[in-house]
């Protein structure tokens, strides 16, 4: 059913939010979402050309990085891009199959391949460019929050989190509930000014992005002006220091 | 955004289809139809041939085209399921304003599904420019031009068919195509109005709140996530052939537009009405599928900005 569920009260908005401050770029989160994904139970994620010139394939995860120029400071940032589970999803409402859904009791965004028709519209209404066509069997193909291991009891309660949250080195990615205000992510919003990409386009993403902190640029080290030094001991580190700089 | 061959089709016979459905359900409630039951069971013959051509060629767009019949479900959200609904709820009406028209042509009844018939055209018409025009990524769809442009270019190229129909059917008569010409003006005037629109447009988004940055923070791409071209970018951030944009303008124009115009002027004067006509529809479909391709190869999406493409 492609209409927009009715948000019942108290109900969970799972979603990640992303600190593009310790966010360093290294593309692992991508590279374990490809791996957790291409072998769960929706099957491969497909690629084509493997080792040829043009390789290419489904990621729902990719990696950009920008240098970014304002008055107070010129920076990298790296950009790692997926689907948002939106509130507002045109993704969803735009399926002519219902085979595109957001979930009541999470707000997760999925696609019930067994029914996708692979008419592509749906990738058309999401200017996240979240979703991407799956050529070998005909459907599209989306983030689906690791849905197969957020609510998996048969892992380890530690490893209940998204793919792409559990390998972060920098810790730059963090899961939970976006809708309680008291619930870890929601405090990370809150402190660091969490912002809604494309805001203006009204889709009101569920995720979360962290800016790059306004830190003070460091300084170099203070050169310590030379001591002027006496004795037999300096004297010889004086030579010693003559002799090694010819 | 990528210009499907299948799309380009659908959308262009679909156009030619259900606006010469128009012309003679409008032509019938007028109380046409008695004076020639042919034209509208040619005609509606050949709404059927041309309509049934546009949704198969659709179908070909379809990554799973066996469960095509699923998209007939969503009508109460999704414009391309309402199109599916709508382009299957016009044959049965199409067919029983044929059915009443050999039967009983001067029949009330008659009158009454030719309105019905035209109006089933025009709302499966409507229904294909929503797909577009609700699509907010997308500045060159999501506008107003967009709904009434289908409409008009429907009624157009449906107008060339029904008087090419007309000549061959009953004879040359001034008024169908005066009033195709009428409707080819119209068309054109609405392109242009059109073009200029979308060139004064403002970019709906930047790079900047794309990423979540400040306003004001100039952007720019280091490295993209991967070497090699992918969906996003063949898909939405098509540029192939972009710079032959004015060239194809200007084709679009005199060959969709004028041509068809200055073709109907000649055939309402009296002018070798059979070519003239024949023409008019040659020139149309042509320059329809110009201008169809143009509105998908100059439609630019959001997504792009992420690859530092201009939207």
């Amino acid at each position: 059913m492609t209409m927009l569920p009715e948000r019942a009260p108290g109900a969970r908005k799972m979603g990640l939010v992303i600190d593009l401050d310790t966010c360093v770029g290294c593309h692992a989160c991508a590279v374990n979402c490809k791996e957790w994904n291409t072998g769960g139970e929706a099957g491969i994620l497909p690629d084509y050309d493997k080792y040829g010139a043009n390789p290419d394939g489904v990621w729902f995860n990719r990696i950009h990085s920008y240098e970014t120029e304002s008055p107070e400071r010129s920076r990298t940032v790296n950009f790692p891009r997926s689907c948002l589970h939106c509130e507002n999803p045109l993704c969803v409402t735009v399926c002519p199959t219902g085979a595109s859904f957001k979930r009541a009791e999470d707000g997760i965004v999925l696609i019930n391949t067994d029914i996708c028709i692979g008419c592509k519209l749906c990738s058309w209404a999401c200017p996240y460019g979240a979703r991407e066509f799956d050529e070998d069997n005909g459907v599209m193909r989306k983030c689906t929050l690791c849905i197969d291991r957020i609510y998996n009891e048969a892992l380890p309660e530690a490893e209940r989190e998204p793919a792409c949250v559990s390998t972060c080195p920098a810790k730059a990615r963090h899961f939970g509930d976006l809708a309680d205000p008291d619930s870890p992510v929601a405090k990370l919003v809150e402190e660091r000014g969490g912002v809604d990409l494309l805001a203006e386009l009204g889709y009101r993403p569920t995720n979360k992005y962290l800016p790059p902190r306004q830190a003070q640029l460091p300084t170099g080290p203070e050169e310590s002006p030379a001591r002027p030094s006496q004795g037999v001991g300096a004297a010889l580190l004086r030579l010693l220091d003559k002799a090694l700089s010819r | 955004m990528r210009p499907a061959a299948s799309i380009l089709l659908l959308t262009t016979l679909t156009g030619f289809a259900y606006g010469l459905l128009a012309w003679l359900g409008l032509d019938a409630a007028a109380g046409a139809a008695a004076a020639a039951p042919t034209l509208l069971l040619t005609g509606i013959g050949l709404v059927v041939v041309l309509a049934t051509a546009g949704l198969a060629a659709s179908a070909l767009h379809l990554g799973r085209r066996e469960r095509a019949w699923r998209a007939f479900s969503q009508w109460r959200s999704s414009w391309l399921s309402r199109e599916g609904v709508a382009a299957l709820l016009t044959y049965p009406v199409a067919l029983a304003f044929a059915a009443s028209a050999y039967h009983s042509p001067a029949a009330p009844l008659t009158r009454l599904l030719g309105a019905a018939a035209a109006l089933a055209g025009l709302g499966t018409v409507y229904c294909t420019a929503m797909i577009y025009g609700s699509l907010k990524p997308i500045r060159q769809w999501h506008n107003p031009h967009t709904a009434p442009d289908y409409l008009v270019f429907a009624l157009f190229s449906g107008g060339t068919l029904f008087v090419l129909l007309h000549t061959v059917v009953i004879g040359a008569g001034g008024w169908p195509a005066a009033l195709a010409a009428a409707a080819a003006a119209a068309a054109l005037l609405a392109k242009l109005a059109y073009w200029r629109h979308i060139d004064r447009q403002a970019p709906l988004a930047t790079l900047a709140s794309a990423i979540g940055m400040a306003h004001g923070t100039v952007v720019r791409p280091l490295d993209a996530p991967h070497f090699t071209e992918n969906f996003v970018l063949r898909e939405m951030g098509f540029q192939i052939a972009r710079r032959h944009g004015m060239t194809l303008r200007r084709i679009a124009l005199g060959l969709g537009f004028l041509l068809p115009l200055l073709l109907s002027l000649l055939g309402a004067s009296g002018g070798a009405p059979l070519v003239s006509s024949a023409l008019a529809v040659v020139c149309a479909a042509l320059g329809l599928l110009t201008e169809r391709w143009l509105f998908f190869a100059q439609a630019t999406h959001v997504s792009a900005l992420y690859y530092g493409r201009s939207i």
